[in-house]
């Protein structure tokens, strides 16, 4: 999952970044609201954690500006600002979630993950096509009962496409959602992970659609 | 103490102002009906006395006329209350022709004519008219009328009794009527006094009464205004407990987070060195801003401090070399010219605050490599401690704000409070310095200047 984390703190910046890293979200951060509406307006990201008093534009600002583009990206504003009239203003401003300083990193990536599965209309966090078993919160996969070992990059790959079941996902779509600023792209990246992705689970998990894409069909229980 | 309580009460002290004045006013009165009283009854009993010794003397000349020539006087009868304090003598020469009982047979004065007040040998005093009868009618007649002054005395007294009597009655009513009138009168003090009394200590609102009297509304007015200025400071203090608590979350928020991370790192040891460097940061930075946070609680407490001489330039460059392993970790150089003594009434900690703050902010604010230059000098105009920079310098619009708490020049890193500069603006207040602002001309970036004024 990728998350992009505006905050202008350098300190609870860092530490947000790592913890969310750490958790398997691919994580980019920025420092202030401008650049936090932009990066939002791409679409890219599948949630963002957005701090309220940020440099140049109000988070306020930002969320209202964003819903007015039509962005609909989760957001979850985390805020030292605690009175209860601001959490009503921020969650009418267009907030999925408000969350005071400070969070746990475990329960602000739970909550991310919450946003996101409401977000594609699921009830639970696990994904499951047929045998196969994605749980977003530890990040394992099972195929029937069996653990199968996956990279980072091929989880999220899968998680992409499990994501999005029904939908055909574009190279360009599934290569944003394994790299986060700073990381090379290579350019066949998304082959070879579908390809070892078919080759420890199931060769017709993933449907290939020539000159589009790739596809996970919607969920068999 | 009871006797003040008792005095202190408006109602009571007007009430007996307006009693005691009333009296004197009353008792001047008296005064002057029993002088006017008694001059007018002088002059009417005096003139009864003429005319009572002019009725004698017609009498004795139609007695004379008559041919009744009684050897023995007569005792005329005494016919009022009032009759036996008045005498009367009727002479033929030597001879007593006519007297009344009370008169005796010696003349009542020794003057032949006009009025005299004589004293008796029995110890009552007269008041005595002395008339001839006409020289060439009635040759030796001598008539004397006299009255006892104690009946004018008495006379006087009923006068007097019946100007102060009805006072002696009307006081304590009168007393009653101005209680009541004074209280109708001050209802609208009584009325204020409930609605303070009624108010809560944290109803701000400005206090508005219908019918409030002239005399009442400038003080009214002034209330107002004082419950205007608390508001004013209340909110400025929820505010900035406000703001204080939640700049308080975010350090803490990091190094929660940074030990969250270290604890995840497992066998990453780099990132577990980097998230433990980064949670003792985030508590450094927290200190500071608790620092901060009591210093500027400190000042706001403190009015007045007291201040004593002291040399300025020996404590920037105590500051200066407290602060120069800063600059040198960064690569600045940092410039003092104090080395003249320069004399300056001030507290030394706070002084000492004020000058740290602002040497660490140019140190904090510059890049690596900057130059700072702090100078202390003795102008004509008084004494001037003087901090430049080569930093980057402020917009006006940020010069403006800057005194604003926890306002932070935007697009920098460093971890500051936003309070140094309320700090610094606060002791220049306390101190009765002047702080000024501008663009550094020689190094280009902030040039700080506070002003000790000549005095």
């Amino acid at each position: 999952m990728r998350i992009l984390l505006a905050e202008d703190d350098p300190l609870l910046g860092d530490g947000l970044q790592a913890g969310l890293r750490q958790q398997g979200f691919l994580t980019d951060w920025v420092r202030d609201g401008v650049a936090a509406e932009r990066e939002l307006a791409s679409g890219v990201y599948d949630a963002a954690v957005l701090d309220l008093g940020l440099p140049y534009k109000d988070g306020f600002d930002v969320l209202a500006a964003l819903r007015q583009q039509h962005v609909s990206t989760p957001i979850l504003v985390l805020t030292a600002r605690d009175a209860v009239p601001e959490r009503i203003r921020g969650l009418n401003a267009g907030a999925d979630d408000y969350v005071i300083k400070p969070v746990d990193l475990h329960e602000l990536g739970a909550r991310l993950r919450s946003l996101v599965r409401r977000a594609h209309g699921q009830v639970q966090d696990d994904l499951r096509s047929g045998n196969v078993l994605l749980e977003a919160a530890t990040r394992r996969v099972l195929m029937g009962d069996a653990l199968v070992t996956l990279s980072a990059r091929e989880f999220d790959l899968l998680h992409a496409l499990m994501r999005n079941a029904g939908r055909i996902m574009s190279r360009e779509q599934l290569e944003q959602q394994l790299y986060s600023w700073g990381h090379e792209v290579e350019s066949n990246a998304v082959e070879v992970h579908v390809h070892h992705l078919r080759r420890k689970l199931r060769p017709d998990l993933i449907q290939t659609v020539r000159g589009v894409g790739y596809s996970i069909a919607k969920g068999q229980a | 103490m009871k006797r003040r309580q008792r005095w202190s009460s408006l109602r009571v002290r007007l009430v007996v102002l307006l009693l005691g004045v009333v009296t004197v006013v009353w008792l001047g009165a008296a005064l002057l009906t029993w002088y006017g009283a008694r001059h007018e009854l002088d002059e009417l009993l005096d003139g009864h006395l003429a005319q009572a010794a002019s009725l004698l003397i017609v009498q004795q000349a139609r007695i004379h006329h008559d041919g009744d020539d009684d050897e023995n006087p007569a005792d005329a009868p005494s016919l009022h209350k009032y009759a036996p304090m008045v005498a009367f003598q009727v002479f033929q020469g030597d001879r007593l022709v006519m007297h009344s009982s009370n008169a005796g047979r010696a003349a009542m004065a020794d003057l032949t004519s006009g009025f005299v007040t004589v004293d008796k040998p029995d110890g009552v005093q007269w008041r005595v008219f002395a008339t001839r009868g006409d020289a060439q009618a009635q040759p030796g007649l001598q008539v004397y009328v006299g009255e006892q002054t104690a009946s004018r005395g008495q006379i006087l007294k009923a006068v007097l009794k019946n100007v102060l009597l009805p006072l002696l009655f009307a006081l304590p009513l009168l007393a009653l009527a101005a209680l009541w009138a004074v209280g109708r009168g001050l209802l609208p003090l009584q009325q204020l006094g409930d609605t303070l009394r009624s108010r809560q200590p944290q109803a701000m609102e400005p206090i508005r009464l219908a019918d409030l009297p002239d005399e009442m509304q400038p003080m009214v007015a002034a209330l107002n205004a004082l419950l205007e200025k608390i508001q004013a400071m209340v909110e400025s203090e929820r505010r900035f407990t406000a703001d204080a608590a939640h700049e308080l979350r975010t350090p803490i928020a990091a190094i929660r987070a940074q030990a969250q991370v270290a604890m995840g790192a497992g066998a990453d040891s780099a990132q577990l060195a980097h998230a433990l460097v980064y949670t003792l940061a985030g508590c450094d930075r927290a200190t500071h801003l608790i620092e901060q946070l009591l210093t500027l609680a400190r000042l706001d407490a403190a009015r007045s401090l007291p201040s004593s001489s002291l040399d300025l330039a020996a404590l920037v460059q105590r500051v200066a070399a407290e602060l120069a392993p800063a600059a040198l970790a960064r690569g600045q150089t940092l410039e003092l010219d104090a080395s003249q003594a320069c004399l300056v009434m001030g507290e030394e900690g706070l002084l000492s605050v004020l000058a740290r703050n602002l040497m660490d902010n140019a140190i904090r604010y510059s890049p690596p490599g900057a130059a700072i230059h702090v100078a202390v000098r003795k102008p004509l105009d008084g004494i001037l401690l003087s901090v430049e920079d080569s930093g980057p310098g402020m917009s006006a619009q940020d010069m403006a704000r800057l005194g604003e708490r926890f306002y932070r020049v935007l697009g920098n890193d460093q971890p500051g409070s936003g309070l140094g500069w309320s700090i610094v603006q606060r002791i220049a207040e306390v101190s009765g310095v002047q702080l000024k602002l501008a663009k550094s001309a020689a190094l280009g970036g902030l040039h700080v200047t506070v002003t000790w004024p000549v005095n």
